[in-house]
């Protein structure tokens, strides 16, 4: 029989336990008018002293082993503790591409210099990442990016335009994906490569982009013949595919793809609106939580997800989105609930965000495809 | 693609079925699959299988080996469940092991080797008990049935020769029998409302086990005519409109299987006596919602993929389809669990809401 599925697990009473914990120290947070609970806080709630609050019990760095700083812990952990705060909503922008993708990148293909200049950071809560994928000719077809990085006296040199990079107004680096060799239409994935770009280099321009509801944190990033020395090459020269397909498995795997919009649904039910159609979404997000959960089981034994988190992301975004919809269809703007309206409002805002970031559903419907066997 | 069955000795707390079970199970389903079915008058009962599956163990799986049975857990009731579905092999192994013969040990009456499956007892114009759509009385040895109304049930065991049977079929054409009796023969041991109401779960989550496996059924029969269906000279899975269906079916019932499997594991662990019924309760109904709304797009999706052909009786698909909407509408309607997961919710209310779904 045919599954995407890794094996189903049970949560062990030790992990209950950590989620107890991460909950109560939410629960105090909240208390104590630290944040208020909201949607899409994994992109656009960005909170320096809460990231440094969270360093400090522990909770982040968290499979970083402890000869980086980090604490050597699993990635079944790192997931309870993830989605814990992003049920609660809480804000977590500011580290959370340093913790979901930057850390397991330095580990896997990162030099040990590398490693120990920027992982202790990274943990401390005092390190923000970015992302250095697309550009503006370049979104879903990555391979045709066209930032070049040409060979100079003791490094390199990167000229180009990174573009939809979140929060790289607060980010302290990005990995640049870059073509080092021509494109070879026959090879189109070879001659790419990844650096480590630390954004207050010269010639890099940070420039906002707003969104529709006039909130900044997408950016365009414009690289103009910024050096980037030799020690911070990351991976290997011409392995930039292999080394971006990885990063992008960790970017796509977690939680944040179906729980965005999930304190919308939690307000909703708890009013008790939209009866069966609440419902539904509710057991939806149930499965794909157990689904999640056995991703993060799969991680941890370093197997290939790539093809159940594209399950995940195809099902839980469109949730997310459908949650949205759904609370927009069964709220009105009269003053009578206007905290659940804002929320609303919010989340519709976000909305066709949902299915794009992280690659589009469209993309990851070819993933799953070509895990099926057809392409 | 990974193989379900393929133990993963890594799988900290996962529960792994013996794979040598599931490759006999699979042998022995294989030599008789399908079952046959006749448009009018439904599906045969294959009383040599059923014999087999008896002599094996398989027959009364979890029943514990004092009373006869096998002693084993949900997990491997559900891995023969799952087999069964996806060979349109219909029996009511279930029904008489996982629910009559549950109902039997929970009202303290004896348990034997003879055949049972359940019905729930209301009262119809004339004051008679009747049982409505009971899967497979016909072919019973006997009834265990349930009376409804709160305040205690009675739980009482009645042999075939005591029911007046008025024969019915489901959608898939599996029996689906009513049954009267005279009032005098409804006699039992009291129990509890809360038995009835956890046979209801246990019901609600033996038709989402099997919901699970059709659907899965459905994705690779799918895979197998995209493959090998060819049009304007390719195999129409080349075809992205074509593989992004396929994606969907697959994505779904993935989806479907992780709901099913997290309230498996729930069942298992009520019968050890190391959970309440409240959790089994909210991821039988998360189960059978997944389910239910897995199979309006797959069944969608395959039918549309399969092109006229899946709509005929000589190909198998609609043994499949057929049996996932049959079963999704067994034990409550997709919406009557969509409608008890959101009470459930509300009742939970907002801050407690994320404890119910990762209690």
């Amino acid at each position: 029989m045919t599954t995407l599925l890794p094996p189903p697990l049970a949560e062990t009473p030790a992990l209950a336990r950590l989620r107890a914990d991460v909950r109560a120290f939410l629960d105090e947070q909240i208390a104590a008018g630290v944040f208020t609970p909201d949607v899409d806080t994994w992109l656009n709630g960005f909170h320096p002293d809460f990231t440094r609050s969270l360093a400090e019990r522990g909770w982040l760095g968290m499979t970083i082993p402890a000869e980086y700083g980090g604490h050597g812990r699993s990635f079944l952990e790192r997931f309870v503790v993830t989605e814990e705060l992003l049920a609660a909503g809480a804000p977590v922008a500011a580290h959370w591409i340093a913790d979901r993708q930057a850390a397991p990148s330095l580990l896997k293909y990162g030099t040990e210099e590398q490693k120990q200049r920027y992982l202790p950071r990274i943990t401390a809560g005092e390190l923000f990442w970015a992302i250095g994928m697309s550009e503006p000719d370049s979104g879903s077809d990555l391979a045709s990016v066209r930032t070049r990085g040409e060979r100079v006296e003791g490094g390199w040199r990167l000229t180009g335009t990174k573009v939809w990079t979140s929060g790289a107004h607060h980010a302290h680096a990005f990995f640049a994906l870059a073509r080092t060799a021509p494109l070879d239409p026959q090879h189109r994935h070879a001659g790419l490569s990844q650096f480590i770009v630390e954004l207050d280099s010269p010639g890099v321009e940070i420039r906002p982009i707003r969104s529709m509801n006039g909130a900044h944190h997408f950016n365009e990033v414009h690289l103009e013949g910024v050096f980037v020395p030799d020690e911070l090459v990351i991976g290997t020269i011409g392995d930039g595919w292999a080394q971006v397909t990885s990063e992008l498995s960790y970017e796509r795997s977690g939680p944040e793809r179906f729980l965005s919009t999930y304190r919308l649904l939690a307000a909703l039910a708890g009013r008790g609106l939209g009866d069966a159609e609440t419902g539904a979404y509710v057991a939806r997000l149930a499965g794909l939580h157990q689904m999640s959960s056995a991703v993060a089981g799969a991680l941890e034994h370093h197997q290939d997800v790539s093809s159940a988190a594209a399950v995940v992301k195809v099902l839980g975004t469109a949730l997310e989105g459908d949650v949205a919809d759904l609370a927009d269809r069964l709220t009105e703007d009269d003053p009578g609930d206007p905290e659940l309206r804002a929320l609303v409002a919010r989340a519709v805002f976000h909305r066709p965000g949902f299915t794009l970031r992280g690659g589009t559903s469209e993309v990851l419907r070819g993933v799953i495809a070509r895990e099926l066997g057809l392409r | 693609m990974t193989d379900r069955t393929t133990p993963d000795a890594s799988a900290t707390a996962g529960y792994v079925v013996d794979p040598d079970l599931v490759a006999t199970i699979r042998d022995l389903l294989t030599a008789s699959a399908p079952t046959p079915r006749d448009p009018e008058a439904g599906i045969a009962f294959d009383a040599a299988l059923w014999d087999k599956l008896d002599a094996l163990g398989l027959a009364r799986l979890t029943t514990p080996e004092d009373d006869g049975g096998s002693g084993a857990t949900w997990h491997e009731s559900a891995a023969l469940l799952t087999e069964m579905a996806a060979a349109a092999v219909s029996l009511p192994v279930a029904e008489h092991d996982l629910l009559a013969g549950w109902l039997l040990r929970a009202a303290g009456l004896p348990v034997d080797n003879r055949r049972r499956t359940i019905g729930l007892v209301e009262w119809d114009d004339e004051g008679r008990p009747v049982a409505r759509a009971v899967p497979s009385a016909r072919h019973a040895d006997a009834v265990v049935l349930v009376s409804a109304g709160d305040g205690g049930r009675v739980v009482a065991d009645v042999a075939l020769s005591e029911l007046e049977i008025t024969e019915g079929l489901n959608l898939a054409g599996e029996p689906r029998d009513d049954v009267r009796l005279e009032p005098s023969a409804l006699t039992g041991p009291v129990v509890a409302d809360d038995v009835a109401h956890e046979l209801f779960h246990r019901a609600g989550l033996v038709r989402a086990i099997q919901v699970a496996g059709a659907l899965e059924r459905c994705l690779s029969l799918t895979l197998e005519h995209t493959t090998t269906r060819v049009q304007f000279g390719r195999p129409i899975s080349r075809f992205q409109a074509v593989q992004h269906l396929l994606a969907d079916i697959a994505a779904e019932t993935s989806l479907a299987r992780a709901a099913v499997d997290a309230a498996v594991r729930a069942a298992a662990a009520r019968d050890a006596g190391e959970a309440d019924g409240a959790s089994l309760a909210f991821l039988v109904a998360v189960a059978r919602s997944c389910a239910g709304h897995a199979a309006s797009v797959v069944v969608r999706q395959a039918h549309q993929l399969h092109g006229a052909i899946g709509t005929t009786l000589e190909h198998d698909l609609h043994r499949f389809t057929l049996a996932a909407l049959a079963w999704r509408s067994e034990y409550g309607s997709t919406q009557t669990w969509d409608r008890r997961v959101a009470e459930l919710a509300t009742t939970a209310g907002t801050a407690g809401l994320w404890g119910l779904i990762t209690r």
